[in-house]
């Protein structure tokens, strides 16, 4: 692997999985990237499903290790690409659920580009706190249990 | 750690008297494969010719078909010893006892179900479908009340059956007490010369006592030593025999709880000392072992004026969270540090900032850890051992039996100044921890927005539905969240000892169902409610258990975290079959539960339970929870299938 791609990798590692569980992190409002798109959506969005992407990034890239809102090393195609080629491919001796290596053998450019092309179709579904009851509520509940 | 006490078997003249034709027979019909097994080699190491197999008898063939006729010569029994066990088991103060039949405890069952006045009632017979479901239904009753209720075993297979059960248990820490039937005279595949051999090295105590009185006593020490940290599941093997045979002369033994290992004196007198002298003391609360001992704690905290950290949001028996003394404090440079339970006083310390302070300050624990090296802290180790890697604490004795020690000599040396200085302390304390918890929720709330209208649903959102349905209830979320994102640790307030249960014990499937059953065991008689958020792939190992809940009318909710698959398994495979350069298209096989999808409304209804599902869009998930909670609260377990975000 080359150096840049190493820190490549690990920067969007950062960014995939150092939300802690759950989809902890913040929602973010970042708008999607402008860049080029070459790929299939739609084919991508059979990508996505067979390549289990969903696994760790939800069925809409928001939850678990989300990156909606949080595109960082996904703003653009290449990126994308040279992240997938780039990971890690030493099988450690525990189990592990970080992001797997995506070898050209395996997935191919085209079909990388495709995968691109769908999450790039992603957005937000959170709307703002204020439009959401229920978390209110909880705030509200909190704040007056001052026990 | 685990020691036998194991005796011979011997007494068998009373089913040989009584009911020889059938019994007899059914052993002969088993005989010939235990003859083959125990058959003696020759000296060449080669076995013998296999002897000849013979043909069933009449009343062997009668037995099997279920055609057997009274024995002509009936023993009459006045005073089973069955009775007296049950007795004994009733003045522990059991409450339930959880069992698949079995004909080597039918004497037993017969008095658990006939006995007493009114009969049936501590404990209640509570009918599993599975060994296994009736052990962790005990781990799960246990970890919410802070003692054993009673699961029954039937012979070899009902021990292997709750073998998986019982490793959990022990490896929680948890108080389980179990009684084997033993019947060596009915199908000899069902018993075995060291019964509890089989899971001794998980269990931490056993006992196959031969008489009467000598069952009694080991009910009672069995008791004893489950509860007596560290704790663990405990077994007692009774032969069918003494269940049945005329006792008319025993008595239940008087009955002498066990003694804890505290701190001695002059050690409680530093500890108070060290907690009044200090301007910014500190406790840290880890798992405690009972209710009470967390009454205990927050006396302890109340009278110093210490702020607290608990481990409430990781398992039970901790200090409550929202209590205002419970946060980081108005000051987080603290001068004594005192730690209950804990892996170690340290767990307080959560930043560089803090860190600093580590060397300085005084940091005493007590406590004796788990059974297991390493499983200490907080509801064990998980995968990898991590998580619960505890060092040998300083104060090997049992926190909650120390605290009363502590808190007399608090109250023996405090004197007025430093009462005035401590009371103002706690209110700076209760205001700074409101507004950190304040920060926390909001920040919380933020984090679960995403993904909050997508479908499927997010798990962070079934807990944020749920949070408002039940936050004015007295409720236990009594199923693991670690495989669900955890999101009631940062939404919910923990404030009960029983409000979280927390995982596992050795990470095992087929836990939370059972577990919440037995929670719920305990919630019924106490207006309480239960919470079972169901990951799919644990359910499948013992679904037989949501039968068990409706034929009890248990008062528990269980939402089904839907993601089709054992999905952490999926993601190992992925990331496997990605360090290798296979791709991950095939990753699902042997990891997914699709083709077909399962029907968990259907499942549910199957035994009885009323449920909704499967739920995809998250604008109807609220309305199906509030219908869930409400059957709850009537006592009709309920099911709701959300199918999710796979975390």
């Amino acid at each position: 692997m080359k150096k840049s791609h190493l820190v490549l990798a690990l920067a969007f590692f950062q960014t995939l999985h150092g939300q802690g569980r759950g989809g902890g992190a913040p929602a973010a409002n970042v708008p999607p990237p402008t860049s080029p798109v070459t790929g299939n959506a739609a084919a991508g969005k059979a990508l996505y499903s067979t390549y289990g992407c969903y696994a760790c990034h939800g069925f809409n890239g928001e939850t678990g290790r989300a990156f909606v809102g949080r595109w960082g090393n996904l703003a653009t195609e290449q990126g994308f690409v040279t992240f997938l080629r780039g990971r890690a491919n030493v099988a450690p001796l525990a189990p592990s659920t970080s992001m797997p290596s995506f070898a050209e053998s395996a997935l191919s450019d085209k079909q990388a580009k495709d995968i691109y092309a769908y999450i790039r179709t992603f957005k937000s579904s959170a709307p703002e706190l204020k439009d959401i009851p229920t978390l209110n509520s909880i705030v509200d509940a909190a704040k007056q249990d001052k026990k | 750690m685990a020691k036998s006490q194991k005796t011979s078997v011997g007494r068998r003249g009373f089913l040989r008297n009584a009911a020889a034709g059938a019994a007899g027979a059914a052993a002969l019909v088993t005989t010939p494969g235990l003859v083959e097994a125990q058959a003696p080699r020759n000296a060449t190491g080669a076995a013998p010719a296999a002897p000849t197999v013979p043909a069933p008898t009449e009343a062997q063939v009668a037995r099997e078909t279920g055609n057997v006729r009274p024995p002509a010569a009936v023993r009459t029994i006045t005073r089973p010893g069955s009775d007296l066990m049950v007795q004994t088991i009733r003045e522990l103060g059991i409450e339930y006892v959880a069992a698949n039949p079995g004909s080597s405890f039918e004497g037993l069952q017969e008095s658990f179900i006939n006995y007493g006045n009114p009969p049936n009632k501590m404990p209640e017979f509570i009918t599993a479908l599975h060994e296994e479901s009736a052990v962790t239904m005990a781990h799960g009753y246990a970890k919410a009340e802070g003692k054993p209720m009673l699961a029954l075993l039937h012979g070899t297979i009902g021990i292997q059956h709750g073998a998986m059960s019982v490793y959990q248990a022990y490896y929680d820490r948890v108080p389980v007490l179990m009684i084997a039937g033993n019947d060596p005279d009915f199908i000899a595949a069902h018993t075995a010369h060291d019964m509890a051999g089989m899971v001794r090295s998980y269990t931490k105590w056993d006992s196959e006592p031969k008489t009467i009185d000598e069952a009694l006593v080991a009910i009672q020490r069995a008791y004893n030593e489950a509860i007596t940290p560290p704790m663990g599941p405990t077994l007692v093997v009774l032969g069918s025999e003494i269940q049945k045979d005329n006792a008319p002369n025993a008595k239940v033994p008087a009955y002498k709880p066990p003694v804890f290992v505290t701190i001695d004196a002059t050690r409680a007198r530093e500890i108070a000392k060290g907690l009044l002298d200090a301007q910014n003391p500190r406790i840290a609360v880890g798992r405690l072992r009972t209710p009470e001992g967390v009454k205990r704690a927050v006396e302890l905290a109340e009278l110093v004026g210490a702020s607290t950290s608990t481990a409430a949001t990781g398992g039970p028996m901790s200090y409550p969270q929202r209590h205002p003394l419970c946060g980081p404090g108005a000051d987080a440079t603290y001068d004594y540090t005192l730690g209950l339970e804990t892996a170690g006083a340290q767990a307080s310390i959560t930043g560089p900032a803090l860190a600093k302070t580590a060397a300085t300050r005084d940091t005493v624990n007590i406590g004796f850890g788990g059974t297991v090296p390493g499983a200490g802290g907080r509801g064990g180790a998980g995968r990898g051992g991590k998580g619960g890697a505890a060092p040998a604490p300083p104060n090997e004795a049992d926190a909650e039996a120390s605290l009363p020690l502590i808190i007399e000599e608090v109250k023996r040396q405090m004197t007025g100044d430093q009462k005035t200085r401590i009371q103002a302390r706690i209110a700076k304390h209760a205001s700074a921890n409101h507004e950190a918890r304040v920060t926390a929720i909001t920040a919380a709330v933020e984090s679960k927005r995403a993904g909050w209208n997508g479908t499927p649903i997010s798990t962070a959102r079934i807990y944020a539905e749920l949070w408002p349905l039940i936050m004015n209830e007295d409720w236990c979320l009594s199923s693991p969240s670690n495989f669900s994102g955890g999101h009631h640790a940062q939404l919910w307030d923990h404030n009960k000892p029983y409000s979280y249960l927390g995982g596992q014990g050795a990470g095992g499937m087929g836990y939370g169902a059972p577990a919440s059953v037995g929670a719920a065991l305990a919630a019924k008689a106490r207006n309480r409610i239960v919470i079972n958020v169901q990951t799919d792939g644990d359910l499948n190992y013992s679904p037989g258990v949501l039968w068990t809940a409706v034929h009890h009318k248990l008062p528990m909710l269980t939402v089904m975290h839907n993601n089709r698959a054992w999905h952490q398994e999926y993601m190992f495979i992925e990331y496997m079959a990605g360090v290798r350069g296979r791709g991950d298209d095939r990753a699902h096989i042997g990891s997914t539960l699709r083709d077909p999808y399962l029907d968990y409304v259907k499942m549910a209804a199957g035994y009885g339970m009323a449920g909704e599902g499967p739920i995809t869009d998250p604008a109807k998930l609220s309305a199906a929870l509030k219908r869930g909670v409400a059957a709850a609260k009537r006592g009709e377990p309920y099911l709701i299938d959300v199918i999710t975000q796979p975390r």
